[in-house]
C-alpha cells in the first residue's frame, strides 16, 4: 500500500474501524491482535476466561470437598490447605501457609514415621490408604486416612505433594465400640452355656452326694466310735462334706442356689462379717471399711453376702505378697444411659455398690477374660478351685446385679458389684438359728423322690429316728398310698422337680386328702413354679441336697413344729 | 458506515472474500465455519474464499492493515469491507454481502 494522505471519508472509516475492533476485543470475539513488530500477540479473552473458569470450578471443588487436600511443595512447605483442613484443625489458611505439616500437626512419635515413608515421595505406595493421626490446635488427636502423590512441577526438578485425606476418628471409636460390645455379649453367653453345663453336673452329682453322706452317717452310728472303721467313715463323710461345699458354689454360678432372700441393709450385713473376714485374710493386710451414708436397702439372702465377701476377700488376700491393704466400700450409685451403653449386660437404675478393692498383684488382660469361668484359676494345684468368682458371678446375677473388674498387672484390683434398690424397707437380720437338734419323734411321713439311693437313704435315716415312714417313686404312687394308708400322715417330704408332678402340685393335693398334713420339700435346685428363679416363698421348709442324717433329722422336726 | 448494495444486482456478481484468522484458535474457527456455511448457502459457485493465517504470514495481515484476527475483508465486490471479529452476528454479515437477512437455512 502506498503512503497517502488519508482523506476525511478514509479517516472516518478508520477510525470506525478501529472502534469495532475495539469492541470485538472487549467482547473477546478475536484470537490475536498483530503488532507492530510483526508479532501476534494475545490469546483469545474467551479462551482465557474458559480456562479461568476452569479453574475455578477446580477451586471450588477443592474448597468444598468435605475431605482435606492440602499440597506442600518439594520443602515440605503448605502452599495449599482446603476449608476441610481449616474446619479440622482449627488453623486457617493464613496460619499454616508456609510451614511444614509435622511442626504443626504431627506428634512427636509421628515425626520419623512420616519422615521415613515420604522419603521418597513418588514411591506409589504413598497412593495406597494410609493412616497417620494429626493433632489439631486445641491438642485432639484425630485418625487420618490419607492418599498422596507427587505432582512433578512442569520445569525444572521441584515436586509438590498432594494429600487428601478422611478423618476416621468416628468410625474407628465406632468399630472399637461395637467390638468391645460383642466381646462383652461373647462373653456373658459363654458364661451362660458354661453356668447352664456346670449346674447339670452339680445337681446330679449332688444326688450322689447325698446318698454318700447318708450312708456314710447311718453307718457311723453302727461302729463303737473305738473301731478303726470309725475314722474310716469320718474320713469319708469329710470328704463328701468338702465336695458338696464344690457343688454348692457350682450351683451358685449357676444361679440354681436356693435362697431365702431378705430386704437388708447391706453396711449391716458387711458390718457383721468384718470379725470372719479379719481371721481369713490375716495379720498382714489391712482391712478397711468404708460404709456409704444412707445406703439404700436391698434384697438379697445374707448368706449371700457372705459367700459374695468371703469370696472377694480370699482372692485379694492371695494376691497380696507381705503386707497389703483390702478395702471394702459401699455408695448408693445411679447408673444412667451412657454408662449402660459402653457396658452390655446393665441396666439403668438405681443400685447400691459394694467395692472391695486390693492392692496385690492385679491382673493381666488375658486373666481377666477368663475371670468368671468356673475353673479357672492361675493358682497352684490344691489352693485354687477357680469357682470363687464363678460363684460371685452367679450370686451377683441371681441378684439382678451387674459385677465389674478394673485391674492391671501390678496395681492392684478392684471389684464392683451393683445391687438393684429395694423399694421395701430393710429388716432386721435373724439371729441365725442354733436348734437344738431334736432327735426322732413318732409321727408318720411320706417321703417321695423318683430318685432311688435317696428315698433308701431317707427311709433308713427316719426309720432309725422313730418315725413311721411310707416311701413313694412318684407322685400318683404318693396319692394312692395318702388315699389308702389308715392312719394319720403328718408330714409330706416331696423332691421339688418329678417327672409327673411338681412338688407344690402334689402338695396341694394330698392337703385336699389330708387336711392339715406339713411339707417338706427338697431339691438341688429349683427352677420351677414352687422356686421361681431359685426363690422359695417364704415360710416354705426346704432342704438343699446333699443332705446328711443330721440336717434332714433338724428340718423335718422344724417341718412338724411349725404351725400350721 | 459501508455502502447499501442493490438487492437484485448480485445474482452473476463473483465475490472475494480474505478472511484473516490465528491458527485454529476459537474465533477463528467459529469464523471459518460460519463463512463456510454462509458462503455454500448463498454464494455456492460465485466466491473465492482465501484464509490467511496470521500465525504463518503475519506480513500478509500487515500488508492489508489488519489488526486483529479474526477479521473478514469482502474484497469484492467493491467497496472493501471489513468485518471483525468471529462473525457470530451473520445478519450483519450476511448484511455487508448485500443478502437478505433470512432466519432459516443457517
Ligand atoms: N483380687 C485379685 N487379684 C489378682 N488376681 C485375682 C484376684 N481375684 C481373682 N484373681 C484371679 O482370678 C482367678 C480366679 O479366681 P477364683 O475364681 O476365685 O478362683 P481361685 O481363687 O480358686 O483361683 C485367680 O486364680 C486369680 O488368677
Ligand atoms: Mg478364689
Amino acid at each position: 500500500m502506498k503512503e497517502q494522505k488519508p482523506t476525511y471519508e478514509e479517516l472516518e472509516a478508520r477510525l470506525a474501524q478501529a472502534e469495532e475492533t475495539l469492541r470485538a476485543i472487549r467482547s473477546g470475539s478475536i484470537d490475536a491482535i498483530v503488532g507492530d513488530q510483526g508479532m501476534l500477540i494475545m490469546r483469545a479473552k474467551a479462551a482465557e476466561d474458559a480456562l479461568r473458569e476452569t479453574q475455578k470450578t477446580l477451586e471450588a471443588v477443592v474448597e468444598t470437598a468435605p475431605i482435606l487436600i492440602v499440597m506442600t511443595d518439594s520443602r515440605g512447605r503448605i502452599v495449599l490447605f482446603n476449608r476441610a483442613c481449616e474446619e479440622l484443625t482449627g488453623y486457617s489458611r493464613q496460619e499454616v501457609l508456609g510451614k511444614t505439616i509435622p511442626e504443626l500437626f504431627l506428634s512427636p512419635e509421628w515425626v520419623p514415621i512420616v519422615a521415613e515413608r515420604f522419603a521418597d515421595p513418588f514411591n506409589p505406595a504413598l497412593q495406597e490408604l494410609h493412616i497417620n493421626p494429626w493433632i489439631t490446635k486445641t491438642g485432639e488427636e484425630r485418625l487420618i486416612e490419607w492418599r498422596c502423590k507427587a505432582l512433578p512441577m512442569p520445569r525444572g526438578t521441584g515436586y509438590f505433594v498432594l494429600g487428601t485425606g478422611l478423618d476416621i476418628t468416628e468410625r474407628k471409636r465406632a468399630e472399637e465400640e461395637r467390638e468391645k460390645l460383642e466381646a462383652q455379649l461373647r462373653q456373658a453367653q459363654k458364661m451362660e452355656a458354661v453356668g447352664r453345663l456346670a449346674g447339670g453336673v452339680a445337681h446330679d452329682f449332688n444326688n450322689m452326694l447325698t446318698t454318700i453322706l447318708g450312708y456314710a452317717d447311718l453307718a457311723l452310728r453302727e461302729v463303737s466310735p473305738e473301731s478303726p472303721l470309725h475314722d474310716d467313715l469320718l474320713e469319708i463323710v469329710k470328704a463328701a462334706q468338702r465336695s458338696a461345699d464344690l457343688t454348692r458354689q457350682l450351683l451358685a454360678f449357676a444361679r440354681r442356689q436356693t435362697v431365702n432372700p431378705i430386704v437388708l441393709d447391706l453396711n449391716d450385713a458387711v458390718s457383721g462379717l468384718l470379725k470372719m473376714l479379719r481371721r481369713l485374710i490375716g495379720e498382714d493386710i489391712d482391712l478397711i471399711w468404708m460404709p456409704g451414708h444412707d445406703l439404700w436397702p436391698v434384697k438379697i439372702d445374707p448368706s449371700q453376702v457372705d459367700q459374695l465377701l468371703a469370696n472377694l476377700a480370699v482372692n485379694a488376700r492371695d494376691a497380696i505378697t507381705g503386707v497389703g491393704k483390702i478395702t471394702i466400700e459401699t455408695h448408693n450409685v445411679v447408673l444412667d444411659e451412657a454408662y449402660c451403653v459402653d457396658h452390655v449386660d446393665f441396666l439403668p437404675g438405681e443400685y447400691v455398690m459394694l467395692a472391695v478393692s486390693d492392692t496385690g498383684v492385679g491382673m493381666s488382660k488375658e486373666v481377666l477374660e477368663h475371670l468368671f469361668e468356673p475353673f479357672f484359676t492361675t493358682k497352684e494345684v490344691g489352693k485354687g478351685t477357680g469357682l470363687g468368682l464363678a460363684t460371685v458371678y452367679g450370686i451377683v446375677k441371681q441378684n439382678d446385679g451387674f459385677i465389674n473388674v478394673y485391674s492391671e498387672p501390678g496395681q492392684g484390683t478392684t471389684f464392683k458389684i451393683y445391687l438393684p434398690r429395694s423399694e421395701a424397707q430393710s429388716v432386721e437380720i435373724p439371729a441365725e438359728k442354733t436348734a437344738e437338734p431334736l432327735w426322732g419323734g413318732r409321727e408318720t411321713v411320706l417321703i417321695v423322690e423318683d430318685e432311688k439311693a435317696i428315698l433308701d437313704i431317707g427311709e433308713r435315716v427316719l426309720e432309725g429316728l422313730g418315725y413311721t415312714v411310707l416311701v413313694a417313686r412318684s407322685p400318683n404312687e404318693a396319692i394312692r398310698l395318702a388315699e389308702e394308708h389308715v392312719g394319720d400322715i403328718h408330714l409330706l417330704i416331696t423332691d421339688v422337680v418329678m417327672p409327673e408332678m411338681n412338688g407344690r402340685d402334689l402338695a396341694e393335693q394330698l392337703t385336699s386328702i389330708r387336711p392339715g398334713i406339713k411339707c417338706l420339700y427338697m431339691s438341688g435346685y429349683t427352677a420351677n413354679v414352687i422356686a421361681q428363679r431359685g426363690v422359695l416363698n417364704e415360710g416354705v421348709c426346704f432342704i438343699q441336697k446333699p443332705f446328711s442324717a443330721m440336717s434332714l433329722a433338724v428340718k423335718v422336726r422344724e417341718a412338724l413344729e411349725q404351725a400350721s | 458506515m459501508t455502502a447499501q448494495r442493490d438487492k437484485e444486482s448480485d445474482n452473476p456478481t463473483c465475490y472475494h472474500l480474505r478472511l484473516f484468522v490465528a491458527g485454529d484458535e476459537p474465533n477463528s474457527r467459529q469464523a471459518k465455519e460460519t463463512l463456510n456455511r454462509l458462503c455454500e448457502a448463498y454464494l455456492k459457485d460465485h466466491y473465492t474464499l482465501e484464509i490467511v493465517d496470521v500465525l504463518e504470514d503475519y506480513r500478509a495481515a500487515l500488508e492489508n492493515q489488519i489488526l486483529v484476527a479474526p477479521t473478514l475483508i469482502i474484497a469484492a465486490p467493491p467497496p472493501p469491507i471489513t468485518i471483525i471479529g468471529s462473525l457470530s452476528d451473520t445478519r450483519r454479515v450476511l448484511n455487508a454481502l448485500g443478502l437478505p437477512a433470512s432466519e432459516e437455512g443457517l
